[in-house]
């Protein structure tokens, strides 16, 4: 089987994010990054795939020059080759015009199967994977935890609302969205690194794939939360107290 | 005076099939015995060679030898009787040289030591009182060995030891009869036979049996690695650790075959002692029949015939095994070399393993909890932020910025420090020092650790560092030399043993029992600092194994972040010795050590004693 896994560079979970200087991104000096969880999950079920049908995992990946970092993470844990679309002006793009990007880069390789992680752990649309399908012109699923494969296509088990679970059958080639936590993530390794080395990246630009487009967003700026802590001291007698205490957990709170 | 009294009795003349026989002997034995060492040792030398290998620094190998192998002092110290009866055999040997030597020359009437001469008597009787003591010590080591049986001898008997006693008591004793005869009669002669078959049998047998350490175990003595535990650096980019014979590195191939199966590391084995697979005896000998069988240029796998995964990795790397050996072995690199083996080559799957190499792969720290946990601890306790006018880096630690016990031991070393008006401050970015990976032996995850605290270290200028932590002390101090020059650092301990004098003594009747941690005690050496300190909260009494020989906690070597173990609990087994010391309080100075016997008290119930770190117990003494 042939899968392309698409994927994406975020910061840490642990980073320290700070405003940058514009107040109109966060500061990225010093910033740690990593590959990002969904997608981390994504790349194990094609491995999994993998090891048990044979072929070959792809990872595409865009972003500015760190993504390189990521990329070599995904071939250290098992992907036999890459994709790495150049860019510097990401974050001027929407989920359609990331898409695009991705869907030009995958379109030649002609896969049997398009992995994905489910949303992005810093902006978190949720769109580039489902949009990749539309642009592609594949069938899609989403919320996938599990993928089968069968004669004739894919048996995929779904994530429902409340611990419900779906399975539906999909034909190949599709687009899957994955979600975290169906399998047991492997762990990078000495071995694993040293041989991503020797293995092929290549490299591509928006111009190359013929999706060069003007920007479409333009960044107003970015807050950080506020946070908010607030003391309403309840007066009267115990037993008024504890009236009013109960009113508001039940009407202003909600928890009884 | 000597003159007079009767000397050793030679066979004068020999014919000349005497003469023939001897010599077809001697080449027989001779050919024998190289035929197997011969072998053996080609194997040792084809090993790979050790790269991190240096003979220098060498006065310190020569002390060593001079004194473990030449005083025999280590053998002596950790086993007195059984020490003592293999002292007097190893001496009576050196004694032995020039009288074996000259034993055969005399059968082509060329014996250099004239027995009537003034420096060969003489030499003869102390070659005799040295026999005599080897002969009484071989007995007794047999009496010990097949009759006693300590049981880490192993169940099995081991009849070649039995054949090889016999042996050396007949040298022994056909050397002492031979001064009761005279030159002429057919005794001297029978003596002479019956002591040079013996010595030829024996010759041919050494590399057959455990005593080939008679001519191996000084030269390993001579070249051990020269660190207690010391965890040698990967070389170049196709070494992963012990993953195939490929892997095995001269040294260890000499010290897999310079074992003497006395099992002294079995018997301190924290694993061993609780029922788990790994038996550290046994380890060692895993690596010597894959040699036997397989070689030092085959490449099946080290771990799966000849030693398993599961044993290799039940580990704490507590150390025990090695500073037991009589010879020297070091287990540790050699278990961690193991492990480097299948994790670096993604072979060891572990559900816990590998949730804590992802934890530190996406995250900070080894409890796999968000840094702001570690920041709203900072933040409460008002620690001090370091910012390079201070004196000291305090070094929190995994455990002693996320564990709720941990960071009780920080507070109250914290308050130590600013009661002594010591400056300090915390970082406010730390990662894991990688203690528990790097003995797990996951070297691109304690590479990525290492470096990054390496920089933000060197960023915040930090000049030392000191951590409630013995773990993070010897990571720091010696795992991280492969990637850079760390500031100094030392442990709490040794920090307030400097300042006793100046922190008030309690008064009062306590018992305290104080638990040497491994990576404090045999891994650094520290015994008498945290006794000083946990001394000013009462009377300290010993626990019956302490120092050297303390037992493991058991969550060492990545262990802690395993889950629950297989068969009885290491923790558990050591903290019932604490309390039956009848001590009111067990002061710890790891937070390791304290997680463990927190929840090991906790099943022991009611009448617990109290469990403190010696920060702790200091503090408490200390105006509010
Ligand atoms: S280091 Fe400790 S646990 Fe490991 S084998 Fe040696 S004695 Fe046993
Ligand atoms: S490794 Fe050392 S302590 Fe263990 S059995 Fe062999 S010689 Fe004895």
């Amino acid at each position: 089987m042939k899968i392309i896994v698409a994927i994406k560079q975020v910061p840490e979970r642990d980073a320290q994010v700070r405003i940058n200087a514009a107040g109109k991104w966060i500061e990225e000096v010093d910033l740690q990054y990593a590959l990002n969880e969904s997608d981390a999950y994504a790349l194990e079920e094609a491995l999994q795939l993998k090891e048990k049908h044979g072929g070959e995992v792809t990872v595409v990946s865009a972003g500015p020059e760190r993504v390189g970092q990521t990329i070599r993470e995904a071939l250290a844990k098992g992907a036999d080759r890459a994709i790495y679309v150049a860019s510097n002006d990401l974050g001027s793009r929407d989920a359609l015009g990331v898409a695009r990007l991705l869907a030009a880069a995958i379109q030649p390789e002609n896969p049997d199967l398009i992995l994905t992680g489910l949303q992005s752990e810093d902006l978190g649309l949720g769109q580039t994977g489902v949009i990749l399908a539309e642009v592609l012109g594949l069938p899609h699923a989403s919320l996938i935890l599990h993928v089968e494969k069968t004669e004739t296509g894919l048996t995929v088990k779904r994530e429902l609302e409340e611990g419900w679970f779906q399975t539906i059958e999909l034909p190949t080639p599709a687009v899957l969205t994955i979600q975290s936590g169906g399998n047991k993530l492997r762990y990078a390794t000495l071995m694993g690194i040293k041989r991503a080395k020797i293995k092929e990246v290549r490299q591509v630009t928006a111009s190359d794939l013929g999706v060069d487009v003007p920007p479409v967003v333009l960044m107003e700026g970015v807050t950080m939360p506020h946070k908010q802590k607030s003391t309403q001291m309840l007066g009267g007698s115990p037993k008024e107290a504890a009236a009013a205490l109960v009113e508001k957990l039940k009407f202003e709170v909600r928890v009884l | 005076m000597i003159a007079i009294l009767p000397t050793l009795a030679e066979p004068q003349s020999f014919s000349l099939s005497e003469k023939l026989l001897f010599a077809a002997l001697a080449m027989a034995s001779v050919y024998s015995f190289w035929n197997l060492f011969g072998r053996i040792l080609n194997k040792i030398l084809q090993s790979k060679k050790d790269s991190s290998f240096r003979l220098f620094p060498i006065t310190k190998r020569i002390w060593d030898f001079f004194w473990e192998v030449l005083c025999q002092a280590k053998v002596v110290r950790e086993r007195p009787l059984p020490g003592l009866a293999h002292a007097f055999v190893f001496w009576a040997f050196c004694a032995f040289a020039l009288v074996t030597l000259n034993h055969c020359a005399v059968a082509f009437g060329i014996g250099f030591l004239n027995p009537a001469g003034e420096f060969a008597r003489l030499y003869f009787y102390v070659a005799a009182a040295f026999a005599f003591a080897c002969a009484a010590g071989i007995l007794g080591l047999f009496v010990r060995r097949f009759l006693v049986r300590p049981k880490w001898l192993g169940e099995q008997l081991s009849y070649q030891s039995g054949v090889i006693a016999l042996l050396i008591f007949v040298l022994m004793a056909t050397y002492l009869a031979a001064f009761f005869v005279t030159d002429a009669g057919p005794d001297a002669r029978i003596l002479w036979w019956v002591h040079t078959l013996t010595l030829l049998t024996f010759l041919p047998l050494i590399p057959h049996t455990k005593h080939l350490h008679l001519v191996l175990s000084p030269a390993t003595v001579f070249l051990s690695r020269g660190g207690f535990a010391q965890i040698p650096p990967l070389a170049g980019d196709e070494d992963f650790g012990l993953v195939a014979g490929a892997d095995l590195t001269q040294l260890v191939s000499l010290q897999a075959y310079y074992c003497v199966e006395c099992g002294r590391c079995t018997e301190h084995c924290p694993a061993a002692n609780t029922g788990k697979l790994l038996n550290p005896k046994e380890i060692i000998l895993g690596v010597r029949a894959y040699l036997n069988n397989l070689g030092p240029a085959s490449d099946q796998p080290l771990l799966g015939k000849y030693n398993s995964q599961e044993a290799v990795f039940q580990c704490t790397t507590c150390g025990a095994c090695e500073f037991q050996c009589p010879v020297g072995i070091e287990h540790v690199p050699i278990l961690v070399g193991l492990r480097r083996g299948a994790v670096n080559t993604g072979a060891w799957e572990d559900e816990h393993g590998g949730k804590l190499f992802l934890a530190l792969e996406r995250g900070s720290n080894a409890l796999g909890l968000s840094p702001a946990e570690r920041d709203k601890f900072i933040e409460k306790q008002a620690l001090p932020i370091f910012d390079g006018t201070q004196e000291y880096c305090l070094w929190l630690g995994c455990m002693g910025g996320y564990d709720p016990k941990g960071r009780e031991i920080v507070t109250a070393f914290a308050r130590v420090m600013k009661f002594l008006g010591t400056s300090y401050g915390v970082l406010r970015k730390e990662k894991c020092t990688g203690d528990p990976v790097r003995r797990l032996g996951n070297d691109l995850l304690f590479q990525q650790l290492a470096e990054a605290n390496l920089e933000t270290l060197a960023q915040n200028k930090v000049k030392k560092i000191v951590t409630i932590c013995p773990h993070c002390v010897r990571t720091i101090q010696e795992d991280w030399k492969e990637y850079g020059a760390p500031p100094q650092v030392e442990h709490h301990s040794e920090f307030m043993a400097r300042y006793v004098d100046k922190l008030p003594k309690q008064p009062s009747e306590e018992k305290v029992v104080f638990h040497d941690p491994c990576y404090l005690g045999r891994y650094r050496n520290v015994y008498d600092e945290p006794r000083k300190v946990a001394a000013l909260a009462g009377d300290l009494v010993e626990a019956p194994r302490n120092k050297e020989r303390s037992f493991c906690c058991g969550a060492g070597g990545g262990l802690a972040f395993l889950g629950e173990e297989d068969g009885e609990r290491v923790s558990h087994k050591r903290a019932a010795e604490l309390v039956a010391t009848g001590a009111q309080t067990i002061a710890a100075a790891c937070p390791f050590c304290n997680t463990m016997f927190r929840d090991a008290l906790a099943a022991t119930g009611e009448s617990a004693p109290q469990l403190l770190d010696i920060a702790q117990l200091t503090a408490r003494g200390l105006p509010e």
